[in-house]
């Protein structure tokens, strides 16, 4: 469909100035209100899209950019404002209504149906059929290849069933799905977070053709690099206002990071040097095989210790050893001097050793269950009364106590987890580590997913944790985020020991020593692409 | 390959243009080899088991499962479950045999059991789609109420000297040596695949099945689809309940008791996922008939009753196990 228009406007990149169909605004939202159980997520915000232009939205998670596009998108409707569509007053009552008007959207996680094939995922709720009212399979399946084909896609993807492929995959079909709609909005909500840099390629052209074509694209990421890349304007929303609508031209990363934070960055280089006790955490030809081999650490109290490793490396591993989610065969740990066997995270718990876990969606949280439910479930031992009943008076201080201390932005402890930002989500997980005050702190990933201003108090509060005697364990492929935090740095390559930093070290030197040698040069981010390639089968 | 493939998937290239088609009948012929097999070697085994006589039987008395698990198998497609089926049974029977007691005609009373059951149906229906109550927990409450309907109808007693205005329906009435009920519920089986493969609305249950926020996302009318297919097994109940009454004689007020079971067993044994999403109509005639041909089997070999129940069970769980290695490859992948 439509393959005719791609030759034409050619720099795509910067339509705003270029096409004919450019400048025409395309869709104007004005004082756009909503809330949610009383709290404002957003306050009387305008938003407008030209056509042809691709507009960035950017904001911290929770900012309300989400909450603005599920309204565009029909998702959730407004509780005031007014959207003019093409010259014109719109309401959607729902999803359809909004792509029926061509407003499409992909969404952040992609909404596909695993049991259908490539091509009915295309089509469903709007197929193609014949005179008497049949799916008119061929037809569907041609337009489908036709997309595939557009997106850079194996056209054979069409008969397979989705459930079969990759995640991004399920993104480009989404996109598909989109186009297929001939939309003249796209919404793309965090679309590269999971695709890989030769797909993020692919997914710039096809935004660069269809803005050629008039398209106006709503470009949601966290990757402030890629605004610079793609958008033409960028919007930035915070505590559910629009605080600006610039030019890209006109800003840098740094002042975008402020307008989203809302001061000024301190951009602090490192965290503060504390006193350092005994060895808490030692570790001596810690094994196991087919993950990682002869590891030895020591983490002393108020220390920390990065873990640094590309995937694969194995350092993830060796979190999930010390927790005894996947115990260790060889090797010898010993926590305070005595010397123990981490079989099970139960046995860890009891030794005073927490974990905070990589991935939060399935390993952190319990999404449908209030805050307090969140921090105390595996704790509730610590909160009984006579060990037989739950002191709920007891539960409710300490989670309070904790979610204040951790500044958990939420209007209650009751509130269900699910709809906190990732941030409050990641505060939440970790006050279910900090409620039985443990000695040896394991954190994965402890930033993943959170946004700039989140991501700054975690790295405080990690701070804090070891300034109060913890010995803490970050394992993390975020070597910005190793480098500011840990006190030394212990770089893990194929399941070894490859080097240990200390303090001040380059994150060149870093990243050299965890891709080895031959890759010295490679960017951290193909490292993170290729997920699939694990040298050793190592997680089975 | 490279340059267009986001992944590369083994035998990807292979299957382009094939893969559906191929794919698609894997579970049909799967269980139709498994039938083939056991009716050769039964027959071999047991000179008595492919005499016509037999043959009828197992048609005739796997018919009503045949033709309510027509409608479980869209309920199940859709990521519900109905066990209300058997009291349901039970309410339309009692009424219908009423009926033909007091000298109603064929065309009527076979109306009759289709609307009570379109009635109960809805009931079902309204509560799932409308009320977003979870079906197990609906139709396990309608499962209790409905039996409580039939015997205040039954007035706690069965109902005797019914005449054979339905033997059409019944264990009898046969079209060419094939029992009519079994004729009917192929029919309806056809229909439904046909349909379920054709039609938007058909292929919607399975997109709510396999993702129901996706589906209302994309412009799925869900609350009415789920609705529908309730109203269609119970429309499916009311007519299973003229080939219960077929016979004549004697309904006892415990008719339909466990029938649900045998019912899901069916589907499940047929190759449909509990979890919905994905499933055959064609599939749950066969399962159907597997567990008819089991059944007749061990009569035939004189073999205790309770192996029934040993074989359905090890059957259901085979068809699970399979779903399972399924899904399992799958997130794997």
């Amino acid at each position: 469909m439509s393959s005719d228009t791609t030759t034409q406007g050619g720099s795509g990149g910067s339509a705003v100035t270029a096409g004919p169909a450019a400048n025409e605004p395309l869709l104007r939202m004005t004082g756009i209100e909503k809330r949610y159980a009383g709290v404002r997520a957003l306050r009387g915000v305008d938003f407008e899209v030209l056509s042809g232009e691709v507009h960035g939205l950017i904001g911290e998670n929770g900012a309300g950019k989400s909450t603005l596009i599920k309204i565009l998108s029909g998702v959730e409707q407004a509780d005031g404002g007014e959207i003019e569509y093409d010259g014109k007053k719109v309401h959607f009552g729902n999803t359809a209504a909004a792509l029926a008007s061509g407003i499409g959207t992909v969404f952040q996680e992609p909404q596909v149906f695993p049991d259908l094939t490539v091509a009915e995922n295309v089509f469903v709720g709007r197929e193609l059929r014949t005179g008497d009212r049949r799916v008119d399979w061929a037809e569907q399946e041609k337009h489908c290849v036709e997309l595939l084909r557009s997106l850079h896609l194996d056209p054979g993807l069409a008969h397979r069933t989705m459930g079969d492929l990759s995640v991004a995959t399920w993104q480009l079909v989404s996109i598909a799905k989109a186009l297929a709609a001939d939309c003249r909005i796209l919404i793309l909500d965090e679309p590269s977070a999971i695709l890989t840099s030769r797909e993020t390629e692919t997914l710039f052209e096809v935004v660069r053709r269809l803005t050629a074509q008039g398209v106006g694209v709503i470009y949601i990421s966290h990757r402030l690099d890629e605004l610079f890349l793609i958008t033409d304007r960028v919007t930035v929303i915070r505590d559910g206002e629009n605080v600006a609508t610039r030019p890209i031209g006109e800003l840098t990363p740094h002042r975008v990071a402020e307008l989203m934070v809302g001061r000024e960055l301190t951009g602090a280089e490192h965290l503060d040097p504390r006193p350092l006790g005994d060895v808490v955490l030692h570790a001596r030809g810690l094994t196991r095989e087919g993950a990682f081999a002869d590891v030895d650490l020591d983490v002393r109290a108020g220390e920390i210790v990065g873990l640094y490793g590309l995937i694969g490396s194995g350092a993830d591993d060796v979190a999930l050893a010390v927790y005894g989610i996947e115990p260790a065969d060889a090797g010898e740990l010993a926590v305070k001097g005595r010397k123990v066997r981490i079989g099970s995270p139960v046995t860890a718990d009891r030794l005073g050793i927490a974990l905070l876990p990589a991935d939060r969606k399935r390993q952190g949280i319990f999404a449908s269950h209030p805050i307090d439910f969140n921090v105390s479930a595996g704790n509730l031992e610590r909160l009984t009364a006579g060990r037989l009943f739950v002191n709920r008076r007891r539960e409710r201080d300490r989670v309070t106590e904790l979610s204040t201390r951790l500044n958990v932005k939420t209007p209650s402890i009751k509130q269900r987890i699910g709809a906190l930002s990732g941030g409050n989500q990641q505060k939440v997980v970790l006050a279910r580590q900090l409620l039985q005050r443990p000695d040896v702190l394991v954190l994965e990933e402890p930033s993943q997913g959170v946004d700039v201003g989140a991501k700054e108090e975690i790295h405080r509060i990690i701070g804090e944790l070891a300034e109060g005697g913890a010995a803490v364990l970050v394992v993390s492929s975020d070597l910005p985020e190793v480098l500011k935090v840990c006190d030394r740095i212990t770089v893990l390559r194929e399941g070894r020991v490859v080097r240990s930093f200390d303090r001040g070290a380059s994150d060149t030197d870093v990243l050299a020593a965890a891709a080895g040698r031959l890759h010295s040069t490679t960017p951290d981010d193909d490292a993170r692409t290729d997920g699939p390639t694990q040298p050793k089968g190592a997680n089975g | 390959m490279t340059a267009t493939d986001v992944r590369p998937h083994p035998g990807q290239q292979r299957a382009e243009g094939t893969a559906r088609r191929s794919f698609a009948y894997g579970n049909e012929v799967t269980l139709l080899g498994i039938l083939a097999v056991a009716w050769v070697a039964l027959s071999l085994a047991y000179p008595t088991f492919h005499e016509v006589g037999n043959i009828q039987n197992v048609l005739s008395s796997i018919a009503m499962v045949a033709i309510v698990g027509v409608g479980m198998t869209m309920v199940i497609l859709t990521g519900g479950i109905d066990v209300s089926v058997g009291s349901g049974l039970a309410v339309c029977a009692v009424i219908v045999a009423k009926y033909v007691l007091s000298g109603g005609s064929v065309v009527v009373a076979v109306a009759l059991g289709v609307l009570v059951g379109a009635l109960l149906g809805a009931v079902n229906g309204a509560i799932v789609a409308f009320g977003r109550v979870a079906p197990i927990i609906t139709t396990f409450a309608t499962l209790n109420l409905f039996r409580f309907v039939s015997l205040q109808i039954f007035e706690n007693q069965q109902v005797n000297g019914i005449p054979p205005t339905l033997s059409w329906f019944g264990p009898t009435g046969r079209t060419l040596g094939v029992p009519n009920a079994f004729l009917v519920a192929v029919l309806l089986t056809v229909v439904a695949w046909w349909y379920l493969k054709s039609y938007s609305t058909g292929r919607h249950l399975f997109a709510i099945g396999s993702n129901r926020d996706t589906a209302l996302f994309a412009g799925v009318r869900v609350a009415r689809r789920e609705f529908a297919v309730y109203v269609v097994t119970g429309v499916l109940v009311g007519l299973a309940s003229t080939v219960a009454v077929g016979s004549g004689g004697v309904v006892q007020p415990n008719i339909g008791t466990g029938f649900e079971l045998q019912v899901i067993a069916a589907v499940v044994i047929g190759g449909t996922s509990i979890l919905g999403g994905r499933g055959s109509a064609l599939c749950t005639l066969l399962g159907a008939l597997l567990v008819g041909t089991l059944r007749s089997a061990l009569v035939t070999m004189g073999a205790p009753g309770l192996l029934t129940d040993f074989f359905l069970g090890v059957f259901i769980l085979a068809a699970v196990a399979v779903d399972l290695v399924r899904q399992k490859r799958r997130s794997h992948r």
